[in-house]
């Protein structure tokens, strides 16, 4: 639909906007085209040619064989594994808990602000930091944890939490979620204030208590939100990388993805396997945020 | 929800979350204050019984603790890396919200051909992993087309912040615009105003609350970048405070007061400004989501 004024304005005012609106999007297109698209297409060229020097090889074109390399790496094929789990533990934390601190801070109370203050401090803090406040808690001889459960006498002597098995994970991902988690409250916080105060009114009429409320109304309506949620939570951990590196290095029984990419590009130089894989990773990424996309519209309609 | 049994879940519910957001901040403000000795005591020690600011007078002041754990820091190391931070951030959030705000504006109200386009290459840019770009950015600024090579310097992540964060600023202060009454821009230009003054007249400041908004985001966000940097800096040059605490994690053990003290003073700045800005940030995270 026109603006009144372009037409009142003539040609001049319409040719002006026309150049205006470009000339406005110039210095971002161009930033975006040299140092993201450009050394996007760059990476992908390196992604199908060979290793090079290190392998005594030739550069040249190999097609998707990097590709093959790195799925049948196994290493590589670990790191994906431990993804997933970074992933599916820290996308369901996020949302239970998200749904239960917005409940809980969805109605005004004395000292909301406050709660709401410190709420969102996790999420302001460098990624790396939250690593170095929580290393102390891990710590395999001394850490803060180990002493709080033996002198609840939960364990008998200090266990080695980074070191082995599938606990490592674990902590990690919860030094993640500690990060994320204000960001997907408040995402709850906001579609619980887009739900009337006449829905619950109504159905307590009818005599519905807040459990049965939270069940048959809060839960579904808060469907959009979760669908946000939960493309947030997935496209944060499935590039976990901070708190990992911070937490346990790149030791191999916590290497996530993107940990393995940091480590064959610039540990040992393998420019090609190394953007193989993050290719590979920005694939299942895309086919995820299309899923999400896909329920989003589903559960808005 | 007003029976007695619903408003005690609910006190210890607000009190969890309280714990659970400050308890790690607190963990680290306290071990910053103690000695390693102290640390190390059996029973556990949660508050130093005597605390000292010795981790912080290493820290800035760079005495060699090797006895005490095997770190050594380098008079002035730290601080560098907080001004660099403090540099980083500035610009480059400088730069992200002038383009921002004139993308925004560009293809929210003007209407030009191909805008819809150029947000959906802009927003479709947000998805694409920065890993991705990463491993070969580092290629692209050792060897750039014109001028020296841009690895190592303040320059060169500057430009790389821009090109991946002024998406998101665009997406954010495009919902805004979106939502701006029209009339005071349509009445300034019916009085004869170009579009161009009109922008910088009365658009911008009604997008003031949103741009402060988006300006502690992106600062948030600079501060706490820590892979771009990790690749593409090697020296104090241009290393921020993220890459550089990392040096104070030992391999073997680690000298945890200098490593607290290290997080707490990266962890100032920006919980100040969330603190002092929280309410416009929460407002811009939720609503826009």
């Amino acid at each position: 639909m026109p603006k009144p004024w372009n037409r009142r304005g003539g040609d001049r005012t319409a040719r002006e906007t026309q150049i205006l609106g470009w000339l406005f999007v110039i210095p971002s297109l161009i930033a975006v085209a040299a140092l993201v698209l450009y050394p996007m297409a760059h990476g992908w060229w390196q992604s199908m040619n060979s290793g090079g020097f290190l392998f005594g090889e030739k550069p040249g074109y190999v097609g998707l064989r990097n590709y093959r390399d790195v799925i049948n790496d196994p290493v590589s094929r670990e790191a994906m594994a431990h993804t997933l789990w970074y992933v599916l533990l820290a996308v369901s934390l996020e949302l239970v808990l998200g749904i239960l601190v917005a409940v809980t801070l969805h109605r005004v109370f004395r000292g909301r602000g406050f709660v709401l203050a410190v709420l969102i401090l996790p999420w302001a803090l460098p990624s790396v930091v939250s690593g170095v406040l929580w290393k102390r808690v891990f710590d395999p001889d001394n850490g803060l944890l180990n002493s709080l459960l033996m002198q609840l006498h939960v364990i008998n002597q200090p266990h080695v939490w980074l070191a082995a098995g599938r606990g490592p994970i674990v902590y990690i991902t919860l030094v993640h979620v500690w990060g994320v988690l204000p960001l997907v409250s408040l995402i709850f916080l906001a579609g619980l204030q887009s739900i009337p105060d006449e829905v619950y009114s109504a159905s307590a009429v009818d005599g519905a208590g807040p459990w049965r409320q939270f069940r048959h109304i809060t839960l579904p309506l808060l469907r959009p939100s979760m669908a946000i949620a939960l493309t947030v939570g997935t496209l944060l951990a499935i590039s976990i990388f901070d708190e990992i590196y911070v937490l346990n290095g790149t030791a191999l029984n916590t290497r996530s993805i993107l940990i393995q990419v940091y480590n064959t590009t610039f540990a040992q130089a393998d420019f090609a396997h190394g953007t193989a894989l993050a290719f590979l990773l920005a694939a299942i990424t895309a086919v995820l945020g299309a899923l999400y996309a896909i329920a989003l519209r589903r559960s808005t309609v | 929800m007003t029976s007695p049994g619903w408003r005690i879940a609910k006190l210890v519910a607000v009190l969890a979350i309280i714990v659970w957001s400050l308890g790690p901040i607190l963990i680290g403000v306290s071990t910053s204050l103690s000695t390693q000795r102290e640390v190390n005591a059996i029973p556990t020690r949660w508050v130093p019984h005597h605390p000292t600011l010795q981790a912080y007078h290493d820290l800035l002041g760079g005495t060699s603790n090797q006895r005490a754990g095997g770190t050594v820091t380098e008079a002035g190391t730290f601080t560098r890396s907080i001004y660099n931070s403090a540099i980083l951030s500035a610009v480059s959030t400088s730069f992200i919200l002038i383009f921002a705000t004139m993308a925004a504006y560009a293809v929210g109200r003007l209407r030009f051909r191909l805008g819809g386009a150029v947000l959906a290459l802009l927003v479709g840019t947000m998805i694409v992993p920065i890993f991705v770009v990463v491993v070969s950015l580092f290629k692209v600024l050792a060897e750039p087309p014109v001028g020296p090579s841009l690895i190592d310097t303040k320059g060169g992540l500057v430009l790389v912040f821009i090109a991946t964060l002024t998406p998101l600023a665009t997406w954010l202060l495009y919902t805004q615009v979106r939502e701006m009454p029209t009339e005071p821009e349509e009445a300034a230009l019916i009085d004869g105003c170009s579009r161009w003054k009109a922008f910088v007249r009365i658009v911008v400041p009604q997008m003031s609350s949103g741009i402060a908004a988006v300006a502690a985001i992106m600062m948030l966000s600079v501060w706490g970048e820590f892979l771009i940097p990790l690749l593409l800096t090697q020296t104090m040059n241009a290393k921020p405070v993220t890459v550089q605490i990392t040096e104070y994690v030992g391999k073997y053990t680690t000298n945890y007061p200098i490593l607290a003290a290290a997080g707490v003073l990266a962890l100032i700045p920006p919980a100040l400004l969330a603190l002092a800005l929280n309410k416009r940030i929460t407002g811009m995270l939720a609503g826009s989501s």
